[in-house]
């Protein structure tokens, strides 16, 4: 039973044991030195175009900020609608369908935030890495990236009618928890 | 026009509660977390609304099912922004009155609540003959992909409010001084 449990389940244990090994290893005494050595790269994102880019023109940066605050719009407004129909809100809408058409629309709008957010760490590099909150938004990106790919949509993939509605709810609150994690920290990089 | 809307925002500037909330080291960063968060709410679920219209997103899903069981959460998500944006410009209410950013933002609020009422109806009047249509007749698409513009120029101009590149306390051009509504010997920004 526990063998076939670790076979159905391998991509969820597999993300979990990474995040518990990722969470240890940031608490660990060995951070530190992780935490220089990664700092001749966040050096090198301000010598880059994008970086020279953001710090020159403020009017750019402010709107590749919009892109990214519309990018958190749609994803968190995917993220509703997904995880809503999940948790039994918006009857009527077939299950399926919701699910994965908001799955295509979430991975687009990731692929925006990404994109704009790089664009701006590049612009305020040397800030950002001593910033507590951005790395604690990191470690809330990585989570939410393995939640969504690893865990929830291999689970959601399957047959709804045959997955327990309180795993269905437990994956939907864990979903919206974990995104509203994302983007709180991400607005609290703005007031740090 | 101008001095009535100076005069207007320099007494809100001077009641207690305006200068407790600018000035406290929680609430008015709570407040805008708030605003810039609800987003997700509001917009997000607008712009998927928006993207069926258009044919872009949930082609096979009923438009109006989507859109009314949508509506709800979509709603709610807008008067929690209309609260807290109250509410930030009660706290700064010269400099947003003043602003050229607010200025066009609010204008352009004003469109989209035009084209969210004209939207509804027409869509209403026409439902039943293009629901499962993987696009909505042209005249709603047209609402739509207004809908989509204007509302990323609004969150566009709601971000360029914090730059102070046209504040009135700094030396502008006459065009931009006018757009802004600047007083001339005003004491207050």
């Amino acid at each position: 039973m526990i063998f076939s449990l670790i076979l159905n389940y391998r991509k969820t244990l597999c993300s979990g044991l990474f995040f518990v090994v990722l969470v240890s290893f940031l608490f660990s005494e060995s951070i530190t030195s992780s935490h220089l050595a990664v700092l001749p790269i966040f050096e090198w994102m301000e010598t880059t175009w994008f970086g020279v880019a953001g710090k020159t023109w403020g009017a750019l940066f402010a709107v590749v900020q919009a892109g990214h605050l519309i990018g958190l719009g749609v994803l968190g407004g995917s993220v509703i609608a997904s995880d809503g129909r999940l948790l039994g809100l918006f009857k009527g809408l077939p299950m399926r369908l919701v699910v994965d058409r908001c799955h295509s629309i979430f991975t687009w709008s990731l692929g925006l935030l990404v994109a704009t957010g790089i664009f701006m760490a590049c612009g305020v590099a040397i800030k950002i890495y001593y910033m507590p909150v951005y790395w604690y938004k990191m470690l809330a990106l990585t989570l939410g990236v393995l939640f969504v790919f690893f865990i929830r949509k291999p689970i959601v993939d399957r047959d709804l009618d045959q997955v327990s509605p309180w795993l269905l709810r437990l994956l939907a609150l864990s979903s919206i928890m974990i995104w509203f994690t994302v983007a709180a920290t991400g607005r609290w990089i703005g007031f740090s | 026009m101008n001095q009535l809307i100076y005069n207007a925002a320099v007494w809100l500037d001077n009641t207690e509660w305006s200068t407790r909330i600018h000035e406290s080291y929680y609430l008015y960063n709570w407040i805008e977390s708030t605003h810039v968060l609800t987003l997700m709410l509001s917009l997000g679920i607008l712009f998927l609304i928006d993207m069926r219209m258009l044919g872009w997103a949930f082609a096979d899903i009923s438009a109006n099912k989507l859109a009314t069981r949508l509506n709800t959460p979509m709603l709610l998500g807008f008067v929690v922004m209309f609260v807290t944006g109250i509410l930030l410009v009660y706290a700064v209410p010269v400099r947003s009155a003043q602003s050229v950013w607010f200025r066009i933002k609010i204008g352009l609020l004003i469109i989209c609540a035009i084209n969210a009422l004209l939207f509804h109806r027409k869509m209403t009047a026409s439902i039943g003959s293009w629901d499962f249509e993987p696009r909505a007749p042209k005249a709603l698409r047209v609402g739509a992909l207004i809908s989509l513009i204007t509302w990323s120029v609004i969150v566009i101009c709601g971000r360029f409010i914090a730059y102070d590149w046209f504040d009135c306390n700094y030396p502008q051009s006459d065009l931009i001084r006018g757009i802004a509504g600047c007083i001339d010997g005003q004491t207050q920004f």
